[in-house]
C-alpha cells in the first residue's frame, strides 16, 4: 500500500481494485483523523499546544492563572507564577531623638540599602551631623572620593563616619533645611560594600551641597546605623530606611 | 547626675527605647566630642587662614578658583 508523504496516510495503490476503495478511503479518513486530533490537541478555551517529543503529536497546555507568566521548566513551555522581585520596602521610619538615634536590627533579606535622613535639627548649638554603622565608631573604614560646593568630604580625619555634609563645618542648629541619602550596595556582605552618599544643608543660612562615593571595609553585614550631632541632643528629623531587592 | 538619653529603634520589632546611657556608651560620647570640638577648631582656624590669605591676595575666592582651574 502507498502512504503519503507528511503524515503516512494509507492510501490505495494506483492499480488498486476499485471494490477495494471503500475500506481503503475509511483507513484514510482514519488516519487523517488522528493526525488532525494529534495536531490540534486544545479543549478548553485559552489552550495552547507544543511539539512534543514524538513527530506529528502536540502536548495540550492548559491556560494558567491570572498573573501567571508562560517560562519554561524541564524544557518544555509551562505557567508560573512570577518571583516578587525588584522595588523598595519601606523597613523603619525613626524620628531623631536624644544624643544619638539608632536603627538596629536591619533586616538581611535585601540586597541593598537605601538611607534617606532629612529635617534634622538640634537642641542647642550649630554641629556635625554623622552616621555610624553597627554601634562602633572604630573599625570602619570610610573611604573615597567625593565633589562638593566646599573644599572638605563627607570623610571624617579618622574614617570611621561619614559626616552627612563636609567635615569642615557644623549645620546651622535650627534649619531643617537639609536632606542627605546614602545607598549601601551588597550591605549584608562581610568585604567590602560599596556606598553613595549626597546630600544638601545650610550653614550660616547659605546652602552646601556634596555627594561621594567609596567602601566600607568592615568585615561585617551592616545590622545598624547611628545617627547623632556634636551640637547637643536631636529635637526633630527623620531617618526612613529601605531595603532594596 | 544623669548620662544623655539616646533613641534605639529596632527595626524587626517596630520598638523604640528611650534610655540613658550606659558608662561605656558615655565615655565613647565625650572621645567623640573632644574629637570634633578638636575637628571644629581645626576647620575654622583652616577657613580664618584662607580668608587672610585671600585678603593678602587682594582676590576672592572664585578668583582663587579661577587661577587654579
Amino acid at each position: 500500500m502507498a502512504t503519503t508523504t507528511n503524515y503516512g496516510w494509507t492510501t490505495p495503490d494506483d492499480t488498486a481494485l476499485v471494490k477495494d476503495g471503500a475500506s481503503a478511503i475509511r483507513t484514510l479518513g482514519s488516519s487523517v483523523d488522528t493526525t488532525t486530533k494529534n495536531l490540534n490537541p486544545e479543549t478548553t478555551l485559552a489552550d495552547i499546544a507544543y511539539r512534543s517529543s514524538t513527530a506529528n503529536v502536540k502536548t495540550r497546555l492548559g491556560i494558567g492563572s491570572t498573573g501567571q507568566v508562560l517560562t519554561v521548566a524541564g524544557g518544555v513551555p509551562t505557567w508560573a507564577t512570577p518571583a516578587a522581585g525588584g522595588g523598595m520596602t519601606l523597613l523603619s521610619t525613626t524620628t531623631l531623638s536624644g544624643a544619638s538615634t539608632t536603627v538596629s536590627s536591619i533586616s538581611q533579606d535585601y540586597q541593598n540599602l537605601l538611607i534617606r535622613i532629612f529635617g534634622a535639627t538640634n537642641d542647642t548649638a550649630d554641629g556635625y551631623w554623622y552616621v555610624y554603622t553597627n554601634g562602633a565608631l572604630d573599625g570602619h573604614n570610610y573611604a573615597g572620593i567625593s565633589g562638593s560646593s566646599s573644599a572638605d568630604s563627607p570623610f571624617a580625619t579618622r574614617n570611621n563616619v561619614l559626616h552627612l555634609g563636609n567635615t569642615g563645618q557644623t549645620h546651622d542648629r535650627t534649619s531643617a533645611n537639609n536632606a542627605h541619602q546614602i545607598l549601601f550596595v551588597d550591605y549584608t556582605a562581610t568585604t567590602i560594600k560599596p556606598f553613595i552618599i549626597s546630600g544638601t544643608y545650610q550653614r550660616t543660612a547659605a546652602y552646601f551641597e556634596y555627594n561621594a562615593g567609596g567602601a566600607n571595609t568592615k568585615a561585617a553585614a551592616i545590622t545598624s546605623i547611628t545617627v547623632k550631632n556634636d551640637g547637643g541632643n536631636s529635637s526633630a528629623g527623620t531617618i526612613k530606611i529601605w531595603g532594596i531587592k | 547626675m544623669t548620662n544623655p538619653i539616646i533613641r534605639i529603634h529596632d527595626a524587626e520589632a517596630n520598638e523604640i527605647i528611650d534610655r540613658e546611657m550606659t558608662q561605656a556608651e558615655f565615655a565613647e560620647y565625650k572621645k567623640d566630642q573632644e574629637k570634633f570640638a578638636k575637628q571644629k577648631v581645626e576647620g575654622e582656624a583652616k577657613a580664618q587662614a584662607k580668608a587672610e590669605l585671600l585678603e593678602r591676595l587682594g582676590i576672592t575666592a572664585d578668583e582663587a578658583k579661577l587661577l587654579l582651574a
